[in-house]
């Protein structure tokens, strides 16, 4: 059999492991961080700390009666939650997460290279943004197929808010692309491989700032939870869910958490390159971690946007500052 | 007592009275307010209180006492008057213990209630106070003096209702109110203050216990909890009782009670009957109607295999047994079945009533007695009591011969073969003549002889009674006084003095006496004359009342027919005491027949002996419910048809249900309330419509009374005297006080047992235990002291029907036995 | 406009409210624009991240944390709540205080309160039982204000949860043990004496 299969099979296997586990493992450091923020614990009885709350989270979704509301489209209504599983976990496969690991196999002492990302293809960058654009779709499909108002509310604010964020995640990624010149996240990576001096962060940080506020509105974290904002529309697009379907998103969602948090990582904070004496692997993971963190600290700190004010913010000054900085950096480019 | 209707005013309001009536009773019956406290409806004013007092026509005077006059003009109270109300309630309150919290009167105490009508909120008066011990008096009293108010309602109740005047005031040993007092204070409140420092209440016997009838009445008239029953002492608060009206089911008197029920613990939340209350200010009690409650059949669930059985008992007996202590619709089922089955009746006692009293209708054509005995309780002067053994027969008959004496200072003639020293201590002008047994006949010829019109008489009769007269001359000795002045010379002053003395001096007088040899065969005494003429001066209202002796007599149509006469032709009116529970009714409602006790004749029983034994005591093959579970009417003495409740559940079968499950049923017992035969004086009235209680003034409201039906009577005249002559020991059928059937039997208050009751100094011969023989069946029984007994006659009680005593003493009151020591 | 500030004053009375200053909200695209950049890069994002930041450190290292590790911890309740009920006892002999008056029973609105006395051996009422349906009792403290002993009062009981909703306590639940007599309290709620009872009661006067 093709190595290169057998190796994709087993890196998709990994990751997606590692990948669910960690997002829900992101549910209880979500809680946790956001007790400490309001003075509270969190959760402390499951397990040391608390830790097997997880397990116990996933015990009940995985037991829960999965309810299929009677007037629901069973179809569309039983899909959705599976894709927005799954283009979470597509996305990430375009994603280089490390370094590409090289290592001996003991007994037959040969040499293993293993690319850490699944699938490196050379417009990675654009795979990813439209991977997880195409997750709109789950939202948006849910909300519409459970005949529940709350529900088309919630997809209606999806197709408000992804329709509005997507031009600005495009166009705010386009001066980085501009000035690195390829669309595979490894050249990225690569761009900034001589220290900190060499992030692009520097060189745009309006791109930066741009592209990690459309990143809340793609993980439609607050400020910009508007889709499920239980204050308002109940729980929007998931209203009707229950149990394993309503996990789906859930797990969809962190691990969108988590490939925005590597792409910030990658795009503009020098992706997996070792920063002096941190290894590389080290450096991404705390990168990660603080952008990780940074939601959750944001959930904590701000009010959330009315749908009418997130337009307004998007289409009359993100996009405009993104054309401006695109023009600007094309210029730089052109001239220097 | 003039009859005469006045006009007075009380506080502005015009008010109708009876010339003579207390001021208070008139202001009741016509619902103004005016405190009192020590005074009793039907007893004499003790005015021990003072708090009635009232201003009439300018004068205080005190309400309870003061009668009314026509044009009165009363003030309840003014500023004055109302001082000194106040200070008597802050006399009562002094010392007067703080445990109302635990106190059994506590939310009906009038101590409690007039303390805070007369705003009492300080308390200005002192004195040390004196230990007093709270004590037992009996089976069932238990006073507490501490509590006590010294208001003698209950010395008072016992004395002029009860008649055994077992209690009095005695010393207190308190100490001696301060003189100043007597200037400071309003005079009403010291005097009453004065006298309530020196006494208490004790048994007027000069021992710790009473010995008494143990009728529980002075704690029900009790204001405070002073005197309370040792079983319902600090059981429960009075709040908590729900009450339930019924007629008590004991004896013919059919009295009012109130079932006082609560759940029986936390554990066990059924209905219990706590105690048993009256309206005492119009009705008394004795002591089976208030302590003997508990007689209730609990049965849990119905038990279809011995109703099953029980229905083809009754389908297959030839009789029914029964007792007298159902109810009028349990007695109509009986004569439905009877009608409708052909079953014959047997009712012992009420067939020997039934037999008295239908000799009577005969005679005098009327179906009903023509006496009531609440009429004669207010307005008769003079008793007569034939054929009954008043203090164990009859409660309320002996509480009228009581009152007669006490209250319209009356005179009695009580005629019983067994001497009772309870009869005679009941007044002064009572003589009790121990007639020979069966003699009765010459006791009514001889009423005849002293009080008939002889005019009216028919001629046979006069002559008949004339013939015992005889005519002798007897010389007497008389006394004659004669005033003889003296001159007396004063050993000191050596004055002299004229001394008018008086000197009695006897003189021989020769006169012309009629002696009735009536009277020798009745062992009157030998003033017998005399005295009656002393008790008949300014008496106009005669009652006579007759008892059971008279029912089961071998002479008892004849009895009857004389009792007809006497009605007839004397002012006396009659009561014909019905010798059970509802004897009257079942005489009225069944058409009884004559009792063999044949073992060939199968029976059914109804809380008797039979084949197969109905039993509301739950000692039967098929369980009935007992008079405190079921709804229904009686017919009482007083010829009312009065409702009874339900006071304690009860999950079984009633005859109704055997009515039911026979075809011949109504939806509920008290269906059959309605259906009770207007021909026979009832009438046809729901069950629920009946109303059961007293008004203001004192009137009994309860059901409705019986309507006498009139035939026209055959005049024939009665046989001469029969004397049968009794000889050797001879048995009295008579239960103890406050025992009237197994039901009270069962009731744990009421201790007295079965056992010969016998004077003292029989028992001295009899021992603790005797033997006796009767219809060659022996009994061992206890002997039992009765010490208000004289004579040799044994009382033998029938209350326990597993000894048969009915049908041993057979249409007998009285028996010969034999007796030794056992 | 000064009609609502004299209104806001009236309703701001003593303490310490901030009005918000609601006078002029943005009216042109402008002055939008200007208002979100004011706030995009005036401190009140960061002070908003500050502030949960610095909560979060003090929890977990200093003294921030408010959560009460119920069951494990409790909080001291007030002394007028009103709990499971509480039976005193007297400090000088121990005996319990009810003198079975019944007034709790008879006030109870509820009619959850039911009791059994009889007549004891000392001549005194006893309580032989006692109970408290607690499926009824609406925790209206009527029976501690009208009890005149002090003996029924509320407790600090409040964790009443069991199988069976109509429940009953005992007496003995309800009893203070009487090893615990010295930690009695009295309770202050409802029916507690007055601090200045003495100065509006009459003395009755003593021969003594
Ligand atoms: S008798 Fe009346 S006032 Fe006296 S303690 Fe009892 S309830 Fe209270
Ligand atoms: S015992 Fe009762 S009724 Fe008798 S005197 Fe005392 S308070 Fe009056
Ligand atoms: S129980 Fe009856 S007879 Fe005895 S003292 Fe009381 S009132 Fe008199
Ligand atoms: S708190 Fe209120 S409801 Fe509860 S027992 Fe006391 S009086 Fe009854
Ligand atoms: S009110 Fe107080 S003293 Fe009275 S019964 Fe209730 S708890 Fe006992
Ligand atoms: S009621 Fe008249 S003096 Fe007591």
């Amino acid at each position: 059999m093709d190595p290169l299969l057998i190796g994709t099979v087993l890196k998709s296997i990994i990751v997606l492991s590692i990948v669910s586990a960690l997002a829900g493992f992101g549910t209880y450091i979500e809680r946790k961080v956001l007790a400490f923020m309001q003075r509270r614990l969190g959760p402390t009885h499951v397990g040391p700390f608390g830790l097997l709350q997880i397990a116990a989270d996933g015990i009940k979704l995985f037991t829960k009666e999965d309810i299929i509301p009677s007037n629901a489209n069973k179809l569309i209504f039983s899909v959705a939650p599976a894709i927005a599983a799954a283009t979470a976990f597509i996305a990430i496969s375009a994603v280089p997460l490390f370094h590409t690991f090289e290592f001996t196999v003991p007994v037959i002492n040969q040499l293993v290279i293993v690319p850490s990302v699944i699938a490196d293809i050379n417009i990675g960058i654009l795979f990813v943004l439209g991977m997880m654009a195409a997750g709109l779709y789950a939202p948006l499909l849910a909300g519409m197929a459970q005949a529940n108002k709350w529900g088309i509310i919630g997809s209606s604010r999806t197709a408000v808010q992804f329709l509005s964020y997507e031009v600005v995640t495009g166009l705010s990624v386009m001066a980085p692309i501009m000035l690195v010149g390829s669309l595979s996240l490894i050249d990225f990576n690569n761009a900034q491989a001589d220290g900190v001096g060499s992030w692009i962060v520097w060189q745009q940080p309006v791109a930066f700032v741009l592209f990690l506020i459309a990143g809340f509105a793609e993980t439609n974290r607050t400020p910009f939870d508007l889709l499920e904002h239980e204050a308002e529309v109940v729980s929007g697009y998931a209203t009707e869910y229950s149990g394993l379907r309503w996990g789906m998103f859930f797990i969809g969602e962190y691990a969108n958490m988590i490939t925005i948090s590597f792409l910030l990582a990658i795009i503009f904070c020098g992706g997996y390159s070792d920063i002096g004496f941190v290894a590389g692997w080290l450096a991404m993971l705390l990168k990660v971690a603080f952008f990780f963190f940074l939601m959750l600290w944001i959930r904590a700190a701000w009010p959330h946007v009315r749908p009418d004010q997130l337009m307004w913010l998007c289409w009359k000054v993100l996009m405009p500052i993104a054309v401006i900085n695109i023009v600007i950096t094309g210029l730089v480019v052109m001239l220097g | 007592m003039s009859e005469n209707m006045i006009t007075m005013t009380i506080d502005g309001v015009a008010c109708q009275a009876k010339e003579g009536e207390y001021i208070l009773n008139v202001a009741r019956a016509n619902a103004i307010f005016i405190p009192a406290i020590c005074y009793l409806t039907r007893c004499s004013p003790t005015l021990a209180c003072r708090i009635c007092l009232v201003e009439a026509d300018g004068k205080r005077v005190y309400a309870c006492n003061a009668k009314a006059k026509d044009g009165m003009e009363v003030l309840t109270s003014n500023q004055e008057i109302l001082e000194e109300r106040k200070a008597i309630m802050q006399v009562y309150d002094v010392n007067h213990p703080l445990q109302c919290g635990v106190c059994d009167q506590s939310g009906s105490c009038e101590l409690q209630n007039y303390t805070l009508e007369l705003s009492v909120d300080t308390q200005p008066y002192v004195i040390a106070d004196t230990t007093r011990e709270a004590k037992n008096w009996s089976s069932v009293l238990h006073y507490d003096p501490g509590l006590c108010i010294v208001c003698e309602r209950c010395v008072t109740v016992c004395k002029d209702m009860i008649g055994d005047a077992a209690i009095t005031t005695g010393a207190r040993g308190g100490v001696e109110l301060d003189k100043e007092y007597k200037e400071s204070m309003p005079k009403d409140a010291y005097s009453m203050w004065n006298k309530l420092q020196k006494s208490v209440i004790t048994p007027s016997n000069d021992t710790d216990s009473t010995n008494c009838s143990d009728c529980g009445e002075c704690i029900a008239v009790c204001p405070v909890g002073a005197l309370v029953s040792r079983d319902f002492v600090y059981t429960t608060n009075s709040w908590e009782l729900t009450k339930v009206p019924a007629t008590c089911a004991h004896c013919s008197s059919g009295c009012q009670i109130y079932y006082e029920t609560k759940p029986t613990s936390i554990e066990n939340r059924d209905q219990k009957i706590y105690r048993v209350t009256n309206e005492w200010n119009y009705l008394s009690l004795c002591g089976a109607g208030r302590f003997g409650y508990d007689f209730e059949n609990r049965v849990v669930a119905k038990n279809e295999v011995a109703f099953r059985v029980a229905i083809d008992a009754i389908k297959s007996a030839q009789a029914i047994r029964f007792t007298s202590v159902i109810t009028n619709e349990e007695a109509l089922m009986l004569q439905t079945l009877k009608e409708k089955l052909g079953v014959k009746l047997f009712n012992t006692e009420a067939k020997a009533f039934q037999n008295f009293m239908s000799s009577y209708t005969t005679h005098s054509g009327n179906m009903l007695f023509g006496g009531n005995i609440k009429e004669m309780m207010q307005t008769s002067d003079f008793i007569i009591s034939i054929g009954s053994s008043l203090r164990n027969d009859n409660p309320n008959v002996r509480y009228l011969f009581n009152n007669i004496q006490k209250l319209n200072k009356g005179a009695g003639l009580y005629f019983h073969p067994v001497g009772d020293s309870l009869i005679t201590s009941m007044g002064k002008n009572i003589t009790q003549i121990e007639h020979k047994v069966g003699t009765e006949e010459a006791i009514l010829y001889w009423i005849l002889d002293q009080f008939a019109d002889k005019e009216k008489l028919p001629s046979e009769i006069n002559e008949y009674i004339t013939s015992f007269h005889e005519v002798s001359k007897k010389t007497i000795t008389e006394k004659v006084i004669t005033d003889v002045t003296e001159t007396v010379v004063d050993a000191e002053t050596g004055e002299s003095k004229e001394i008018v003395k008086k000197v009695t001096t006897n003189v021989e007088k020769e006169i012309e006496v009629v002696a009735n040899r009536l009277l020798d065969i009745l062992d009157a005494p030998a003033d017998f004359d005399a005295t009656l003429e002393k008790y008949l001066g300014k008496k106009e209202n005669f009652s006579l009342v007759l008892g059971e002796d008279l029912y089961f007599h071998s002479q008892v149509k004849n009895l009857a027919h004389l009792v007809a006469l006497i009605e007839e032709f004397t002012p006396f009116s009659v009561a014909i005491i019905p010798p059970r529970t509802n004897s009257l009714g079942v005489a009225l409602l069944c058409e009884l027949d004559d009792d063999m006790n044949d073992d060939k004749i199968t029976t059914v029983g109804y809380n008797t002996i039979g084949d197969f034994v109905l039993s509301s005591l739950g000692n039967g093959d098929l369980d009935m419910p007992a008079m405190n579970q079921q709804e229904g009417t009686l017919t009482n003495m007083h010829k009312r048809v009065v409702p009874t409740n339900a006071a304690v559940s009860y999950h079984g079968y009633e005859l109704n249900d055997i009515m039911n499950e026979l075809g011949f049923g109504q939806d509920l017992t008290v269906d059959w309330t309605s259906l009770l035969p207007t021909g026979r004086g009832f009438k046809s009235v729901d069950f629920d419509s009946l109303p059961n209680g007293y008004t203001n003034s004192g009137e009994e409201n309860r059901g409705y009374r019986l309507e006498n039906k009139t035939t026209k009577s055959t005049s024939s005249i009665p046989t001469k005297i029969v004397t049968s002559d009794i000889s050797g020991e001879i048995l009295y059928r008579c239960n103890p006080q406050r025992q009237f059937n197994e039901f009270t039997d069962k009731a744990h208050q009421i201790f007295e047992e079965f056992a010969l009751y016998v004077s003292k100094e029989k028992a001295e011969m009899l021992g603790d235990k005797a033997t006796l023989e009767i219809n060659n069946k022996e009994f061992t029984l206890p002997v039992v002291v009765d010490d208000r007994m004289s004579g040799d006659i044994i009382k033998l009680p029938d209350f326990k029907h597993s000894h048969e005593i009915y049908t041993h003493f057979g249409d007998s009151r009285f028996k010969s036995t034999t007796i030794r020591k056992a | 406009m000064n009609e609502i500030r004299k209104e806001d004053e009236r309703v701001k009375g003593t303490q310490e409210y901030v009005l918000l200053d609601l006078s002029h909200s943005p009216e042109t695209g402008f002055d939008q624009f200007a208002q979100v950049v004011k706030r995009t890069f005036g401190k009140e994002l960061f002070v908003g991240l500050w502030v949960t930041l610095r909560e979060m450190g003090s929890t977990l290292f200093g003294k921030g944390k408010h959560t009460v590790s119920y069951p494990l911890e409790k909080m001291p309740i007030a002394p007028r709540y009103r709990a499971i009920h509480d039976m005193l006892r007297l400090l000088e002999s121990g005996n319990y205080r009810c003198i079975g008056c019944g007034l709790c029973e008879k006030i109870c609105i509820s009619n959850c309160i039911a009791m059994d006395t009889k007549y004891d051996e000392n001549q005194r009422k006893e309580v032989s039982e006692y109970t408290i349906n607690f499926g009824r009792c609406i925790f209206c403290g009527y029976c501690a204000e009208v009890c005149p002993e002090l003996a029924i009062v509320h407790g600090g009981r409040y964790e009443n949860a069991s199988e069976q909703r109509a429940s009953f306590s005992l007496f003995e639940d309800m009893l203070k043990p009487i090893d615990m007599l010295t930690q009695q309290k009295e309770f202050d709620g409802f029916g507690a004496v007055s601090p200045n009872a003495d100065e509006n009661i009459k003395k009755t006067p003593l021969a003594y």
